[in-house]
């Protein structure tokens, strides 16, 4: 099962295959009657610590693109390729090992569970990982340490504002180090200064630990900041 | 649409007709080799089946890589009609102990049952596979799981605080109303003039523990309810936006937890009920009559001289005594009854029943000795503890007797009375004969001498040496005791006796020290009937209604258990987007359905645990208070209770394992859940 994981690809490998592909991606679904076609082909790829903005018109499937590159939801037709190896060809188990080790998410909402305080959330995919507790939970600190919450360990989120809630989630994305970062809108429910502050901290930290990251944005000003820029178009990804 | 693994049915299969072969081998051999009751046997043999069935799902649910539940129905459709042709081929004794399948529709019926259960037992071992993650690498750990199931039951210091109030205080109260009633029941006693207490705090000194412990249940009920009113009334100054507003399922958590509590607490009481009046007639029945047997198959038992030491030197045998037990009819003046008259050896009897402690007027050695029986009334025993109004009953016609000296005589010279052999009667069957000791009664035995126009019963006079109670009705109506001498003389018997009556060190163990005396004694024609087959009706019939109650009141733990469902089907709804965030995350289907699992067997423990202390203390109170029953029809003064640990060790083992049940639909609904369901919704 181990080396099956594309978690430590060969030097070869990384030269050839980029962190992240997609192939001729389809994703439809069916409301009532209607199907809906969300994703037409859409084709991309990522290369290991590459940061790149997708922007794109409301419902036009930004999200469920990035469930789909996410291996959250597989795609109707087409293939994820982390290191060039199908994704959705691992088993459920070693799927959610992958997603565990190398995939973290930050959404629009901070999701983060309400009875847990900010520590014991970010040690979550520690703990899921089977990380000794004390482990975990030292990771946890480090990261939060990171993103400037060191002094905000033992509240819970309904203690916290918003982009300190925000900036929980982004830790508890990174506790684990993963190498791609997937971020829908992360500021799409803040002021614009505190988005700012996430915004910073999302270039400082793929500057720093050198981590890839899609970032979804509305924000033209966040999107321009980054290296890359792509767009989703009428369930094409294009460069923007 | 998962493919159907072939190598999971034939490996499924296997396992069936293995465990299925097994449980006829076991059930062969036991009861061929081994002195175990039918009972246990059946027991024994199914249960390893059942076993094996579940560990079948278990290794199957590996190779299917989940639930297999059409692998497991396919093997299970296969094993039905293996077994159908079995037991077609073979047939075995049914359940009815004598009697055979020879009805095909019944080998049917068998072989579904066989079939189904297989299915059934085979998925639940399925469900443990599936739940440490039979659908790649197994991972027995849950550290985390149990941590986000405890915040979905909100199980924090508060509530558990509360839950450990709410579980011991109404047990307490029980048990202190228990203690409380049984300490003002002897003041009442002391007042009326018996030995007791003066009152009520020096009644309840004698029994320190229960004092210390009642009291600390009524302090902390106080206070539990103390601190409710303060929450209450602090909630009434709140504005209606600083409540704290509590989810619908935290209500139908505790809702569930008190329903299987209650479920737990009914079937516990019953059955405690129910197995004391087993006890109690276990305790009668084995009052009078010996705990075996032992008789010949012949009607020639005159050696019984010579197997009587024998039988004593066997290890496990405490006692032994001869009887004949015969058939008679019993008269005073115009009033006959029938009786089982039997010979008995006052010296020896005490050993094997409890016959000289049952005496309540006159002496069970007199029935050898005649000439000790009084002329005069002999009074009653002023330690005879009767129920209902047994006690007025003696007092009444002792007076009567004292006052009418000369119904004793009856016209019979002192002489003649003196030398008339003894016979005791039981309490009843002296007040349906009106016959109280000293008096004169006939026997009649219908095995009389041929006279001209056929046989001419044949009668004896007897005086009554001593008044019997057992507290069993039967017992007193019916039986009559005189000496082996005697009763040899009577029935022309010669040296012979019916058999002796044996007394176990171990009544449980009657049956197999009854094989190892026949085995002593070389077998044939020796037998032993022990008290079991002896009284296979009645107690036949009390494991029956026992088990027919359980089974009814398991419903009410069933019902219990749908609460939990619905509970969990609620939790998984109201936590679809708590799920999707674990999966994102990286966790594994079968950590998702450890935390459903996790939630619902702590559910169904926690009620399990509440409803224990609360049978327990049901019992204690009803022990304690002792609620009365008429005397007159049940025998009985008060309602037994047997508190019987390993029943109510398997009724908590019921309760967990059918709650565990209703979690699995709900955890593998919500482990089955996509990562996006919960995160598409807003």
């Amino acid at each position: 099962m181990e080396a099956a994981l594309p978690v430590e690809p060969s030097p070869a490998a990384r030269v050839e295959a980029p962190l992240l592909e997609g192939r001729g991606l389809h994703k439809s679904y069916w409301l009532g009657e209607k199907e809906i076609h969300v994703l037409r082909g859409a084709s991309f790829s990522l290369r290991a610590g590459e940061m790149a903005s997708l922007v794109g018109p409301s419902g036009v499937g930004k999200s469920t693109f990035l469930h789909v590159v996410g291996t959250l939801d597989p795609p109707t037709a087409g293939n994820v390729l982390y290191d060039g190896q199908d994704a959705f060809e691992m088993g459920e188990e070693p799927l959610a090992r992958f997603r565990n080790r190398n995939v973290g998410f930050v959404f629009q909402f901070h999701y983060l569970l309400p009875e847990f305080t900010a520590l014991q959330n970010t040690a979550m995919p520690g703990l899921i990982s089977r990380l000794p507790r004390d482990e975990a939970e030292q990771v946890a600190r480090e990261v939060l340490e990171l993103v400037g919450l060191g002094h905000r360990l033992d509240h819970r989120p309904g203690e916290l504002s918003g982009g300190e809630q925000q900036r929980v989630a982004l830790a508890r994305a990174l506790v684990l180090k993963p190498r791609l970062l997937l971020a829908d809108e992360p500021t799409g429910n803040l002021d614009e200064a505190t988005g700012e502050g996430i915004h910073q901290l999302l270039l400082d930290l793929n500057r720093r630990l050198g981590i890839a990251a899609i970032v979804v944005t509305h924000n033209p000003r966040l999107a321009e900041r980054m290296p890359r820029r792509l767009r989703l178009h009428e369930g094409l990804v294009v460069e923007a | 649409m998962k493919r159907f693994r072939v190598r999971a049915f034939l490996v499924a299969l296997w396992l069936f007709v293995a465990a299925f072969a097994a449980q006829l081998a076991i059930r062969h051999l036991l009861s061929a080799r081994t002195v175990l009751s039918p009972d246990a046997v059946i027991g024994l043999s199914f249960g390893a089946e059942a076993l094996a069935f579940l560990f079948a799902g278990f290794l199957v649910s590996f190779l299917a890589r989940g639930f297999a539940w059409r692998e497991l129905g396919a093997a299970a459709l296969s094993l039905a009609v293996v077994a159908f042709l079995v037991l077609h081929r073979m047939k075995p004794p049914s359940f009815s102990y004598d009697k055979f399948f020879a009805d095909t529709r019944e080998l049917f019926l068998w072989a579904a049952f066989t079939g189904a259960g297989a299915w059934l037992l085979g998925l639940w071992g399925a469900s443990f596979g599936v739940l440490l993650g039979a659908s790649s690498s197994p991972d027995l750990r849950f550290a985390f799981e149990a941590g986000i199931a405890r915040t979905h039951l909100r199980l924090n210091r508060r509530t558990v605080a509360l839950l450990v109030a709410l579980g011991l205080v109404p047990p307490g109260l029980l048990f202190a109303a228990g203690v409380w009633t049984r300490a003002w029941d002897q003041v009442a006693r002391a007042r009326a003039g018996l030995s007791g207490p003066p009152n009520v705090i020096a009644a309840m000194r004698t029994d320190a523990l229960a004092l210390a412990v009642s009291a600390a249940a009524v302090v902390a009920a106080l206070l539990l309810v103390g601190r409710w009113v303060q929450a209450r009334a602090q909630l009434a100054h709140l504005a209606p936006g600083q409540r704290r507003k509590r989810p619908a399922t935290a209500v139908m958590t505790a809702i569930s937890i008190a329903g299987v509590a209650v479920g737990v607490w009914a079937l516990t009481v019953v059955l405690s009920v129910m197995s004391g009046f087993e006890a109690d007639l276990k305790k009668k029945i084995l009052g009078t009559n010996a705990h075996a047997l032992l008789l010949k198959y012949s009607s020639d038992f005159s050696e019984w001289k010579a197997v009587m030491p024998k039988a004593l030197s066997v290890p496990g045998i405490a006692g032994a005594s001869p009887f004949i037990l015969n058939e008679v009819i019993l008269s005073q003046g115009q009033t006959p009854t029938g009786a089982e008259l039997k010979g008995i050896d006052p010296a020896t009897a005490g050993s094997v029943n409890e016959l000289p402690r049952q005496v309540i007027a006159g002496e069970l050695s007199w029935v050898s000795e005649p000439h000790s029986i009084p002329l005069t009334a002999a009074k009653p025993h002023p330690s005879a503890q009767l129920l209902g109004d047994g006690e007025q009953y003696l007092q009444d016609t002792y007076e009567r007797k004292q006052s009418h000296p000369d119904e004793l005589a009856k016209g019979v010279s002192p002489e003649a009375l003196r030398e008339m052999p003894g016979i005791c009667i039981g309490k009843e069957m002296s007040h349906s004969l009106r016959a109280w000791v000293g008096d004169v009664v006939q026997v009649i035995t219908p095995l009389g001498d041929m006279g001209p126009t056929g046989p001419i019963p044949r009668s004896r006079s007897f005086r009554v040496a001593c008044i019997l109670y057992s507290g069993m009705y039967e017992y007193d109506s019916k039986f009559a005791y005189i000496g082996i001498p005697e009763a040899q003389k009577f029935f022309r018997m010669g040296n012979n006796i019916t058999g002796l009556e044996l007394k176990f060190r171990d009544v449980d163990a009657a049956r197999a020290e009854g094989r190892r005396l026949v085995t002593a004694l070389g077998g044939f024609p020796y037998r032993v009937k022990d008290w079991a087959e002896l009284n296979r009706n009645l107690f036949s019939a009390l494991k029956l209604e026992k088990l027919a109650m359980a089974i009814i009141l398991t419903f009410i733990v069933l019902v219990a258990c749908f609460n939990i469902l619905s509970t969990l089907i609620m939790l998984v709804l109201e936590k679809t987007k708590e799920i999707s965030i674990l999966k994102s995350m990286g966790a594994r289907d079968s950590s998702v359905m450890k935390i459903f699992v996790l939630e619902g067997i702590a559910i169904g423990g926690i009620g399990t645990a509440m409803g224990l202390l609360l049978g327990l203390a049901s019992c204690s109170f009803i022990e304690r208070f002792g609620l009365q029953l008429d005397p007159d029809v049940y025998y009985i003064s008060n309602l037994p209770v047997n508190v019987d640990g390993g029943q109510f060790l398997m009724v908590a083992a019921i309760a967990v394992a059918l709650s565990y049940l209703a979690t699995l639909y709900p955890a593998t609904k919500a482990s089955r859940l996509s990562p996006v369901d919960g995160l598409r919704e807003e």
